[in-house]
């Protein structure tokens, strides 16, 4: 063939690959190595970190659904960098809005300017499309636990509709063994993004899953997303308190401090142009 | 919103452009001939195969893709099945050469991404009540501007052969919706880049 054609083949291949904007689809879960299984990482990272506030106490940033609220989300981390004494931020799910790869790391290029390190827990629109393979690859892990501070915190996937129901989604057993586990310990916390009391979370596993919680005597809370306002109460009125937290949208979040066997206190920021 | 605005302008300028320049292509047959594609990335797939028909006075390439994204890529394999229209509003020969330049070629695709994870509507999904996502996930839209040379054979030849490369700076439907909805995502933010190789012979 010409030899044009050759010619013409390295050099589109060549700026194509060198080229950030190249994407072969936006359901792609390719990252570079840096921007891989973020949740490990900022575990190794957050082992290493001192404990800001002074005690046992345990003082971190609770927020809701960053999805497609990247101006709110800029002005958020400004926000929480002002503030002193936060040992990490967690962000209750629905990272994303569609499920797509750039959406992650719209967000992940907006919270990695926090001065402190953030985690997270899956939610509905994180799992839409290919969302579910892109959070494991850029976060990882859509069940895990971690120790700090002498608090365990357990952060679970409890998007049950995206799975059609089915009574799979949350994983009951896995919380169950997670809960029972409290080497190390003092406390617990639950975190996830669909409330127990949401029409999301699958009703056949309501009554396990809170069945569950209310087993255990060292859980100072259970909070979550989703709703994108804050509520709080005993639903169940069995001594299990649930908490639900604002969106990005709605310029506010918490700031919860944990100390002793079950004490908590609950702060409320509000930032950007109304505050 | 600027970049967003401009964007748009500039896919209407290149149409409106277009529409004076009419002389270089009388000689041309008003339709055909066929041609293969190969196309790569630019949300396609990797890689993408597949071919059209010119029409309107070589002025519009309809085709059809078949684009693989491997596994490696996308955590599954998918195939990804692309209906794609780019329009080629002046093709200047290059003095008394045998190739042509077109500064700005523009079009639009729709494209449906094959896997049991993405949902055709939010009703055909069958687990969320009406309205609760309202955008599809198998299907994507878009719209793309970018340069083509294109080389021809010689003329005496009954059938010329052409060939083209081409580039494409583009973007799809939920990156437009998520940048007209924040002003800290720019033009850049959202753009996608793809490219490829036809040839009719």
């Amino acid at each position: 063939m010409n030899s044009w054609y050759s010619c013409g083949c390295v050099l589109a291949l060549t700026s194509l690959v060198s080229c950030s904007l190249v994407e072969y689809s936006p359901n792609q879960t390719h990252l570079p190595a840096t921007e891989r299984g973020l949740t490990t990482q900022t575990l190794a990272h957050l082992q290493q970190m001192p404990r800001a506030a002074a005690g046992d106490t345990v003082r971190f940033v609770f927020v809701g659904d960053t999805q497609r609220f990247y101006d709110e989300t800029e002005q958020f981390v400004a926000s929480v960098n002002r503030q002193r004494a936060i040992d990490f931020v967690f962000v209750g799910g629905d990272i994303s809005d569609f499920g797509l790869l750039r959406e992650f790391r719209w967000v992940h290029q907006r919270l990695q300017q926090l001065r402190v390190p953030y985690l997270t827990v899956v939610g509905n629109h994180d799992l839409v499309g290919n969302g579910r393979a892109i959070y494991q690859s850029i976060y990882g892990p859509l069940n895990y636990s971690f120790r700090y501070g002498g608090t365990k915190f357990i952060c679970l996937d409890t998007n049950g509709r995206e799975y059609g129901f089915g009574a799979q989604v949350p994983d009951v057993p896995w919380l169950r063994q997670q809960l029972q586990d409290t080497a190390g310990s003092q406390r617990t916390v639950v975190l996830s993004h669909v409330p127990p009391t949401d029409e999301d979370f699958d009703p056949a596993l309501v009554p396990p899953y809170t069945a569950t919680l209310r087993g255990c005597s060292r859980l100072v809370f259970h909070l979550s997303g989703h709703v994108h306002r804050y509520t709080a109460g005993q639903p169940f009125h069995d001594g299990v308190t649930y908490l639900t937290t604002y969106s990005l949208a709605k310029h506010r979040y918490h700031i919860i401090s944990l100390w002793g066997q079950r004490q908590f206190r609950l702060e409320t920021v509000t930032y950007g142009p109304e505050a | 919103m600027g970049l967003k605005r401009r964007l748009l302008l500039g896919l209407l300028a290149s149409i409106w452009v277009a529409l004076p320049v009419q002389a270089q292509t009388d000689a041309q047959p008003s339709a055909g001939p066929f041609f293969l594609t190969l196309h790569f990335a630019g949300g396609t797939g990797l890689v993408a195969l597949g071919g059209g028909y010119r029409v309107a006075h070589q002025r519009l390439e309809p085709e059809v893709l078949v684009g693989y994204l491997p596994a490696k890529l996308a955590g599954r394999a998918a195939a990804v099945i692309t209906l794609k229209t780019t329009y080629i509003p002046f093709s200047p020969r290059l003095g008394q050469s045998r190739w042509e330049v077109s500064p700005v070629a523009a079009g639009g695709w729709l494209s449906y991404t094959t896997g049991q994870q993405y949902f055709l509507t939010n009703n055909s999904a069958g687990r969320y009540r009406s309205g609760y996502y309202w955008w599809s996930s198998a299907v994507r839209v878009g719209a793309f501007v970018g340069p083509r040379l294109t080389h021809l054979g010689h003329p005496s030849t009954p059938r010329p052969s052409r060939q083209t490369l081409y580039a494409e700076l583009g973007t799809n439907d939920l990156y437009l919706v998520s940048a007209l909805t924040n002003r800290s995502l720019k033009l850049p933010d959202i753009l996608t880049l793809g490219g490829g190789l036809k040839g009719s012979w």
